[in-house]
């Protein structure tokens, strides 16, 4: 659904490093050269950011709160 | 026992532990990860949530977040004084109230206003929603002290590793300098010098040994000290690494008094 907050395996914190790493790679960057400079040094954290898929904003499409009520 | 620092960012602590033997660094690992105290968010109270993520999912998230720990002026709840009720001396409460106008709006940890100046996310740039227009969070979270043995959210490190120093030799007279293990290395530890092969940051060496297998007139050994051990320290964020294995440390020493009494009284 959303970047998780830590990997799975060993605890370290991800998501806070998942923005600067989308923006560089979309920049044409090199994913593992980005990956090695945000200090994802094991491959458990360097998966949660390489294979992790936004749905969120899918989700979003279908909120129901356009209009509140009683309001 | 001599300890040696190697290396010390900002949450990573390297170093060198001479003179102990595998129990005790393996027992000061397992103390680090599971018995010192550090900040997180335990109970969340969710007065508003009309965003696409489930109340649970949320507090699940915020649950996560490391908070930097102020062992000083909180109290495990076991041993407070309010005997784990939650009173200002265990417990810390942080809210977050955010609304989306029109447009979408991510909901970092940096929005979490903590009621102890002191407790606070380590890092402000951790995304845990997003609402979308006219979305609404209000949120009252209470974080308390916790050890990695209740919950690994409460543990303060990420990876506690330990490795033996290796020893890597080469036989001189056997080498026939023919750089295959210049190749293989995945390390980097051999060195063409002078037309004689050295060796680099040994300590590095992972002993995968392909070098080994790779020297068609074995001249290369690789071997271990085992007296000696690498430590590296990754903090979560919560504490910082050194205080981490002092405190760790303590702990231990603590506990080990503990079951030496015990055994005494027998
Ligand atoms: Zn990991
Ligand atoms: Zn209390």
């Amino acid at each position: 659904m959303i970047i998780p907050i830590r990997c799975f395996t060993c605890g370290k914190l991800v998501a806070d490093k998942f923005d600067q790493f989308k923006r560089q790679v979309r920049q044409g960057e090199d994913p593992a050269v980005v990956l090695d400079n945000l200090g994802l040094h094991r491959y458990c954290c360097r998966r949660m950011l390489l294979s992790h898929i936004d749905i969120i904003d899918s989700f979003m499409a279908f909120a129901t709160t356009e209009v509140v009520e009683g309001k | 026992m001599d300890i040696m620092i190697i290396h010390r960012q900002d949450d990573v602590i390297h170093f060198l532990v001479e003179g102990i033997d595998v129990a005790f660094a393996n027992a000061l690992r397992r103390t680090m990860l599971t018995r010192v105290p550090a900040m997180a968010i335990d109970e969340v109270l969710v007065l508003e949530n009309t965003s696409v993520m489930y109340d649970e999912i949320l507090a699940h998230r915020l649950g996560l977040i490391p908070l930097i720990t102020d062992l000083e002026s909180y109290n495990l709840p076991q041993d407070c004084d309010c005997e784990g009720k939650g009173c200002s001396l265990c417990q810390c409460t942080l809210t977050l109230e955010k609304e989306s106008g029109s447009e979408d709006v991510v909901v970092y940890s940096g929005d979490l206003v903590s009621q102890d100046p002191k407790v606070n996310p380590s890092t402000g740039e951790i995304p845990l929603v997003k609402l979308a227009p006219n979305q609404r969070l209000i949120i009252e979270a209470y974080a308390r002290l916790g050890t990695g043995l209740e919950n690994a959210k409460f543990q303060p490190v990420s990876t506690v590793a330990y490795k033996y120093v290796p020893i890597v030799e080469v036989d001189k007279d056997k080498c026939t300098k023919c750089e295959a293990c210049v190749e293989v290395c995945p390390k980097k530890i051999f060195v063409i010098d002078k037309d004689t092969l050295a060796t680099q940051n040994t300590l590095d060496c992972t002993m995968c040994e392909l070098c080994v297998q790779e020297c068609e007139p074995g001249a290369i050994t690789i071997g271990s000290k085992n007296d000696a051990f690498l430590f590296k320290v990754e903090s979560s964020g919560a504490l910082a690494p050194e205080a981490i294995v002092e405190n760790a440390a303590d702990t231990l020493k603590k506990r080990i008094r503990v079951s030496l009494d015990f055994v005494g009284k027998l």
